[in-house]
């Protein structure tokens, strides 16, 4: 007995005008045309404008002398224009270099101390980051200059302290090492120290785990490092001295210098920062489950071993991308300096902008430089993160 | 699988590409910025030597509009400042409202945009701006790479420094490794650099972008000296707080670090309202030279000097001609000016002369022929 079949058509694809894959691909295509349409009639505009006002559309420019002098840098006017750029650049990493850790430090010493059980360092810790908070970043900034640093003694008498630490209202300087003769060899002792404490610190604490004794490996890794350091330092002649500040004239000579400006903007952003990321520290660790404290707290540590072995590494993980936000936030907030008249990168391009050098140009300049620093920002922080990462299996 | 389209997401396409055209579309509430956008009109072909204003020149545009927008300084006490009762005054201030009863008919019909130096060239070529009357210095960098045209000089200045009197200081030689404070985005910067190293002196320049915070440098003591063009020194010294010493606690040196000709300015391209524009701020200079003032010129519309008349724009000589250098300006706008505004002389006195705060005299900004002569030279009304 055959079984009948019954003719079975093909499945047809519906017309390109009804069906729906066509019609989403078509979709997207026409978006994107519409796009680059619109950018390039934008492009289009901008250059012919350009060229009609006479106004360069190259990037010629940065060869060109920049004619002006920048603060607290070696930077001459005759030098091109794209030297003043670098300094600018090199001068808002300062800024972002040493607020970022300020930042961390104070943020989550802070952030904790809203979690505190003390009524008063929890309240004081309150009172910071609700204030802070809610204050515009220029203000603060504003504030700490002239509040703090302007009202410092004046260069011709300023707060010296024991020659380590001079402060006055223009600059701020301190004592800073300057390499002797003899430094390489000093480098070289203090390496091998380090070596050997590095040795002896692992050594000590294998034997402990065999045997359970008491490692005592700080003091039996200190001491190597300790003879090195110092012994080093009496033998060899002087490899490294103290350069002292002193206020000669109207500047400080010696020692390590920085303008108000550039302390008033780290300070007044690593202030404004903090707060946000003490907000960011304390949610995250509240985030974290009840039973992994009360667990943690049942196998008997005590609550700063609770803190450092269980709740931080947890916390951390949940922390540190909204802290990538806040740090990209103080990098760029750094271009609020001009207001106390420290010249970093956008305080340089604005005054290059004015000193006949087009417009368009160096702003998309100074908009790809920030991209870059930012981007750089957030792929370091991305690797701290998954290295911080607890991994689950 | 492939799902059906749903009439939904047809009507969410639409309404995104409705959107993104109306995002497209020109902005019709911004006049100024349109017209020097999207159309590329050209400009340059204005004149057209009759009264009538070619259509799409920035007179007519102006006319249109009805005010004049004008950039302004808002911190300068004697150029360009807000005064007590929340009203721009001042010399620069006095030449906008020039410039609007010449072209407009009415001197208070002026519109006060506030800029930053950083700013001024960039609204000016944006066209935020009609005109930049905002104590600012003619050279050849602005005219070429800035894109704008500078109409006639209305004060020769130059830059100085001025320092505190308790400072000490004794001139600029006496400056060696001091900390200047400067304004961002000026002519003054960029001296600076150039006379401090031709003298071999070392210096920190401090760039603000506001007055105001270079007050707080000075007399907090972060900056050792200030510099900036004389005539804003002068008035800057003139509104010093009395706790400070008043006027007497600044000293501004007699040396002239550079030269500064300070006049109104407007972008290039449109050669109609330079012309305007020109004439109308030459027309006060030109009132000065024959003897008219605001307090004379109803009589001296019967003149019978024909310089007179012709420039009032009055019938002059036998044949009861009215002179119309085909400016594009009325005829008679010399009138308006001097009885709304003033002569040179009288918005110079009012503003920063003798009797002034600032008490500035005349030096280089008296007439070709006064005692002693001064740089003020205008072209003939003819």
């Amino acid at each position: 007995m055959t079984a009948t079949t019954l003719p079975v058509t093909p499945a047809r694809r519906p017309p390109p005008w009804r069906d729906a894959r066509v019609l989403r691909v078509a979709a997207q295509v026409a978006v994107v045309a519409v796009i680059v349409g619109v950018l390039g009639y934008l492009y289009d505009n901008l250059i012919t404008n350009l060229r009609i006002r006479g106004i360069s559309t190259d990037f010629d420019f940065l060869d060109r002398p920049a004619t002006i002098e920048i603060a607290y840098s070696d930077f001459r006017a005759s030098q091109p224009v794209r030297e003043a750029i670098r300094v600018g650049i090199k001068n808002t990493l300062l800024v972002a270099a040493v607020g970022i850790p300020l930042t961390t430090v104070l943020g989550t010493v802070v952030g904790l101390a809203r979690l505190s059980t003390n009524l008063l360092v929890r309240s004081a810790a309150g009172l910071y980051v609700e204030t802070l908070r809610n204050l515009p970043p220029l203000l603060v900034i504003v504030f700490v200059n002239s509040a703090v640093f302007l009202e410092l003694p004046r260069i011709g008498d300023p707060i010296d302290v024991g020659g380590f630490l001079v402060l006055s209202n223009r600059e701020l300087a301190a004592a800073s090492p300057v390499a002797g003769d003899q430094l390489a060899a000093y480098a070289l002792v203090v390496a091998v120290a380090l070596v050997v404490s590095i040795v002896v610190w692992r050594r000590r604490t294998r034997a402990s785990e065999v045997t359970g004794a008491p490692h005592h490996r700080v003091i039996w890794a200190g001491l190597p490092l300790l003879l090195g350091v110092v012994g080093g330092y009496l033998l060899l002649d002087a490899p490294v001295t103290l350069s002292h500040p002193a206020a000669v004239g109207r500047g400080i000579s010696g020692g390590v210098a920085m303008s108000i400006g550039y302390g008033a903007v780290v300070t007044g952003l690593v202030l404004y920062t903090s707060s946000h990321v003490a907000e960011i520290v304390r949610g995250s660790v509240q985030a974290i489950d009840r039973g992994q404290t009360e667990a943690a707290e049942a196998i008997g540590l005590s609550s700063a071993q609770r803190l450092r072995f269980v709740v931080l590494p947890q916390a951390f993980r949940i922390a540190v991308p909204p802290m990538i936000n806040q740090f990209l936030n103080l990098t760029k907030n750094s271009s609020l300096a001009i207001a106390v008249g420290y010249a970093e990168l956008a305080a340089i391009t604005l005054v290059l902008i004015s000193q006949a050098n087009p417009a368009p140009q160096m702003v998309l300049l100074l908009m790809t430089i920030y991209l870059v620093i930012s981007i750089v920002i957030s792929i370091v922080a991305n690797v701290v993160n998954r290295h911080l990462q607890l991994v689950e299996r | 699988m492939a799902r059906p389209i749903r009439a939904r997401h047809l009507i969410v396409a639409v309404l995104a590409f409705g959107l993104l055209g109306a995002a497209c579309s020109d902005d019709d509430d911004d006049p100024a910025a349109s017209d020097e956008g999207t159309d590329q009109t050209d400009q340059a072909a204005g004149d057209d030597g009759g009264d009538e204003p070619s259509g799409d020149g920035l007179l007519a545009e102006v006319r249109d509009r009805g005010t004049l927008q004008c950039g302004v300084n808002d911190a300068v006490p004697g150029f360009g400042v807000v005064d007590d009762n929340g009203d721009f005054t001042g010399f620069d201030i006095d030449f906008c409202k020039v410039i609007a009863a010449a072209v407009l008919g009415d001197a208070e019909a002026v519109e006060y945009v506030p800029l930053v130096a950083e700013q001024r060239f960039t609204s000016l070529a944006a066209g935020e701006i009609d005109v930049l009357v905002r104590n600012t210095t003619r050279t050849a960098s602005r005219d070429g790479t800035e894109g704008a045209a500078f109409a006639a000089t209305t004060f020769y200045d130059g830059q100085g420094m001025m320092v505190t009197a308790e400072s000490g200081i004794t001139g600029l030689d006496d400056m060696d490794g001091a900390t200047v404070c400067v304004l961002s985005g000026t002519t003054t910067e960029q001296n600076l650099a150039t006379v401090f190293n031709a003298r071999s002196l070392s210096f920190e320049p401090l760039s603000f972008d506001e007055v105001d915070q270079i007050r707080e440098a000075i007399l907090q003591g972060q900056c050792d000296g200030w510099t900036s063009d004389r005539s804003q020194l002068a008035g800057l010294r003139s509104a010093w707080p009395d706790s400070e010493g008043g006027p007497d606690g600044l000293v501004i040196f007699d040396d002239i670090i550079s030269k500064e000709p300070l006049g109104p300015a407007v972008r290039d391209g449109d050669d109609e309202w330079f012309d305007a524009v020109n004439w109308a701020v030459m027309s006060t200079i030109i009132a000065e030279e024959l003897g008219i003032t605001s307090e004379n010129v109803t009589e001296q519309l019967e003149s019978e000097d024909p310089a007179v008349s012709g420039f009032l724009g009055q019938p002059t000589g036998e044949d009861e001609a009215v002179i119309d250098p085909g400016l594009g300006l009325e005829p008679d706008f010399a009138v308006t000016v001097i009885t709304e505004v003033g002569n040179y002389a009288e918005i110079f006195d009012r503003n920063v002369g003798p009797d002034t705060p600032l008490g500035l005299e005349r030096g280089l900004n008296a007439l070709w022929n006064a005692d002693p002569p001064g740089l003020l030279y205008a072209p003939p009304y003819r």
